[in-house]
């Protein structure tokens, strides 16, 4: 079945993989530097955690304390979170979810994978110069202050090329899913990931630009003085908070809107019915999007802006809890009446609907006026956006990648490690975060290197969860290692999905496939049948069909 | 004897709304009752959410009795339509809830008459500039009476928040910002900075002294008087010395600048036809860029006067005191 070559083995050496433009392998280089991305930001969470384990901190200086918060909240934005799902996965199933032979640009693929490289080095620079300590978030006067040194610059000038490179890739998916769809694919055949997709490189193309204009005025103003940010040159420092946010908070829903799209296929696959209610869960993403640009400003409620613009923000921000809700509703349904199978990709999408569920039924303390002003930079925050961005995010990454590890690798993963990996995070997550809440309630700020005594059992119990955090990720690490070493083959369609990537053989080869396919409805699992558990899944012979 | 239900509803207030610190202003109230709302609207959508993930996980669940799924629509719009209005209506209500306790948390009563006291971050540490003239590490307020903080900062973004008020707002270089809220129960309550600000952000603290009467707030505001220059002082000072005086009276009369006197909190014409109101920011923008609004019948004349954060104050501080004075 897998005889003759695949893209793995199409082209050897060094060079046929830094300068390939195929996306698969541009998918998997990706996914290799997120990993890393995902490992050196996971260490300075626990060099946060452990310092945290006393009231008076004592495991680092403040100083050093403060450095770690800021490059695990930069590294894991910037370098894991944003570019994870679309440009690791994305890229290398777009592509074959359309029936292509690539992204419509493959080349200026390869430039935004080199770009992102460039801004990764830049981040590790800073490190080598002695690290930030502004908080991810940048805020000026503290970090354009005069008396910060090369670090910043070099963290700017990395924020700015990771930028460039998520430009990129929105572009090059959107123009793929617009011109390269396979004959006969209409846009309601797309896969739900593809929608998601599609409204993730709507914000890629229009916020993207945002930070890089807000990161490179700030450089100027750092160098040249031009008085934009720095009230002590006749600047405005909440200029930049309206000019980060304007970026920032649409960049939640580049983070959040490729996961919803992975839980979307995971879900269906695994109840094997169709997707419930497709065309409102299209929408939803779409709305998310636009609804995203309207609603920065709710993150600078208790700047000194104005009350009506509070009010307005405040309203807008509560509205995205609708396409939210239905997105939840609509993926409980499609589990109705199913035949849900309990595999590793599935057992992280229930675990996300349940953290996915309290991550943005909080965001509505944060978004209602009365209840954000006592709990903004608070550990409630905190709390918050982790269950979004690590609970949700980083949940539904994992799902994808066990779900599509067969496909990229060619290889089965133990089913028994992946159920490990998948109930150890659920559980470690939890209490690392729920105490995170309850301190933030009770009125911890955040970014505190030394905090009350009151708030330390809170303190302990997360940082004990985020060992069992770390513990699951250890164990799903272990999974794909083991898998690589010594997995068994993987058939074409382990899962039995409907959509085209699985059509293909597994891995898929150089051209992705021998001949080029028709669209099919991305979730009509009637013509498929189950093999065998090694075979897997293979289409139904039609009545009449040579 | 105590009741099971009792006991439950108990716990489960203790789980949520329950666990906020004490209320010390007048809003808090309000503040923990929209939390509560928000607290049992989430804790129903979970249950429904997990609940129904975990009811269909066991009923539909593959197992050798059950070999595939069962036809059921692939969509519903009523149903759908129905699950999108359900959040919407509830976006409404927190909405509504929400932004009246607002309004309460920005505004002091009308005529209410709050004593100001101007505020000055710095790292890492918190000075308060009080009516009267007393100035201090520490805030003093009176139960019941409201108070209007005046924020400044001279570094970086700080940002001051008292957890038993429910209150938070940033200190921004280069402009002020306003809190104002009514202490309800005498004692001492933390304040604490959540912007980050750099080293010792964690212990840029201080405490908010709520005097049970004003008579214990007087003998506090007394003590050690006559030490260090008011606010007004510094005020009086700087506008003879740096030499404001030469063009702005301090009696009404106009000269080549406008009579400082009595335009505290009025509505003024600028030469572009708009009105402005003369509160701190605008006697900030005044005097650091004095070309950016004009007073009607007055030419752009007036030099910029490089002043520090203090010395604004201090000269806001004496055209208050200039509002209806002698
Ligand atoms: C050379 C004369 C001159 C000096 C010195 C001067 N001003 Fe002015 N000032 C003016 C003029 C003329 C205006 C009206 C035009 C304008 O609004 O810029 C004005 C306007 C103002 C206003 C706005 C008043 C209003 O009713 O709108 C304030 C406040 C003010 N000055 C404060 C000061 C302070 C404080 C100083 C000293 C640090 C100072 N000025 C020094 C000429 C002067
Ligand atoms: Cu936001
Ligand atoms: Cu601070």
């Amino acid at each position: 079945m897998t005889s003759g070559e695949n893209y793995l083995t199409h082209g050897k050496g060094i060079r046929s993989w830094l300068l390939t433009v195929d996306h698969k392998r541009i998918g998997i280089m990706y996914l290799g530097l997120i990993a890393f991305s995902l490992f050196l930001g996971g260490v300075f969470a626990m060099v946060v955690r452990f310092h945290l384990w006393n009231p008076g901190g004592g495991l680092v200086s403040n100083d050093a304390y403060n450095k770690m918060f800021t490059l695990h909240g930069a590294v894991m934005i910037f370098l894991f979170v944003i570019p994870g799902i679309p440009s690791a996965m994305g890229n290398f199933v777009v592509p074959l979810m359309v029936g292509a032979k690539d992204v419509a640009f493959p080349r200026v693929n390869l430039l935004s994978f080199w770009l992102f490289v460039g801004g990764a080095v830049l981040f590790v620079a800073t490190l080598v110069v002695g690290g930030i300590d502004t908080g991810w978030t940048l805020y000026p006067p503290y970090s354009l202050e005069s008396s910060r040194g090369l670090g910043i610059l070099l963290a700017l000038t990395g924020v700015f090329l990771a930028g460039f490179s998520s430009i990129l890739t929105g572009v090059n998916f959107i123009a793929t899913i617009h011109k390269m769809r396979a004959p006969g694919q209409g846009w309601f055949d797309l896969p739900l990931f593809l929608w998601a997709l599609y409204a993730t490189g709507i914000i890629q193309i229009f916020a993207t630009p945002v930070l890089g204009i807000t990161v490179a005025l700030g450089f100027l103003e750092r160098v040249f003085h031009l008085g934009i940010f720095m009230p002590e040159y006749g600047g405005d420092p909440v200029l930049f908070q309206h000019f980060f946010w304007f970026y920032s908070h649409p960049a939640v829903y580049i983070m959040i809107l490729p996961a919803m799209g992975i839980v979307s296929e995971v879900v269906a696959v695994f109840s094997r019915k169709p997707i419930f209610g497709y065309k409102f869960i299209a929408m939803s993403s779409i709305a998310i999007a636009v609804i995203g640009f309207l609603v920065w400003g709710h993150h600078m409620f208790v700047s000194g802006q104005s009350k009506w613009a509070n009010v307005i923000f405040s309203f807008l921000t509560l509205l995205v809890a609708i396409p939210s809700a239905i997105k939840t509703f609509n993926w409980l349904a499609t589990m109705y009446k199913g035949h849900i199978v309990l595999k590793t990709p599935m057992l992280y999408v229930l675990s996300f609907f349940a953290i996915f569920g309290v991550g943005g039924l909080t965001g509505l303390f944060l978004g209602a006026l009365a209840t954000d002003i006592p709990l903004h930079d608070t550990y409630f925050v905190v709390a918050h956006f982790h269950f979004v961005m690590v609970g949700a995010v980083m949940i539904a990454f994992l799902s994808g990648l066990f779900y599509w590890w067969p496909k990229m690798t060619g290889r089965m993963y133990d089913e028994r490690l992946g159920v490990a990996s998948a109930l150890l995070i659920f559980v470690g997550f939890n209490v690392t975060f729920i105490p995170q809440f309850l301190a933030g309630t009770r009125g911890m700020p955040r970014r505190y290197a030394t905090y009350a005594e009151q708030f330390q059992g809170l303190n302990r119990l997360s940082t004990v969860g985020s060992l069992l955090l770390a513990a699951g990720l250890i164990v799903a690490l272990w999974a794909f290692v083991k898998s690589l070493r010594s997995g068994a083959r993987a058939p074409a369609n382990p899962w039995g999905g409907a959509t085209l990537e699985w059509a293909t053989p597994s891995p898929p080869p150089h051209d992705n496939f021998a001949v080029a396919p028709r669209g099919v409805h991305p979730y009509d699992y009637t013509g498929l049948r189950h093999v065998s558990e090694e075979a897997g899944w293979e289409p139904v012979r039609k009545e009449g069909a040579p | 004897m105590i009741r099971l239900p009792d006991l439950l509803a108990g716990s489960l207030i203790a789980a949520g709304p329950g666990y906020m610190p004490e209320r010390a202003s007048s809003v808090a109230e309000g503040v923990d009752h929209v939390f509560g709302l928000l607290f049992w609207i989430s804790a129903f959508f979970m249950v429904v959410i997990v609940g129904f993930t975990i009811l269909f996980v066991i009923r539909y669940r593959a197992r050798p009795s059950r070999t595939g799924p069962e036809a059921s629509p692939d969509h519903s719009t009523r149903l759908e339509i129905f699950w999108s209005a359900i959040p919407l209506a509830l976006v409404f209500v927190i909405f509504a809830a929400s932004t009246k306790v607002y309004f309460a948390m920005v505004e002091s009563d009308p005529g209410s008459a709050p004593q100001r006291v101007q505020v000055t971050g710095r790292r890492w540490s918190w000075w308060f500039d009080h009516a009267g003239g007393k100035g201090s590490k520490e805030l003093h307020v009176v139960v019941g009476k409201p108070v209007e903080l005046v924020l400044a900062s001279t570094d970086v973004i700080h940002s001051l928040y008292v957890p038993e008020f429910r209150l938070k707002q940033d200190a921004v270089p280069g402009r002020f910002t306003r809190m104002v809220f009514t202490p309800t129960v005498a004692g001492s309550y933390p304040v604490l900075c959540t912007e980050y600000c750099g080293t010792n952000h964690s212990t840029m603290t201080s405490v908010v002294v709520v005097h049970p009467d004003q008579a214990s707030f007087d003998a506090w505001a007394a003590e050690g008087k006559g030490g260090d220059e008011t606010l007004l002082e510094v005020g009086v000072r700087v506008f003879g010395e740096k030499g404001c005086s030469a063009c702005h009276s301090t009696d009404g009369s106009a000269g080549v600048g406008p009579s400082v006197k009595g335009i505290w909190g009025k509505e003024e014409k600028i030469t572009t036809g708009a009105t402005i109101r003369v509160d701190e920011n605008y006697i900030r923008e005044s005097i650091v860029k004095p070309g950016a609004k004009i007073s009607a019948g007055y030419e752009d004349m007036m030099p910029p006067i490089p002043l520090d954060d203090r010395e604004i104050q201090g000269i806001v501080a004496y055209i208050q005191s200039l509002k209806d004075g002698p």
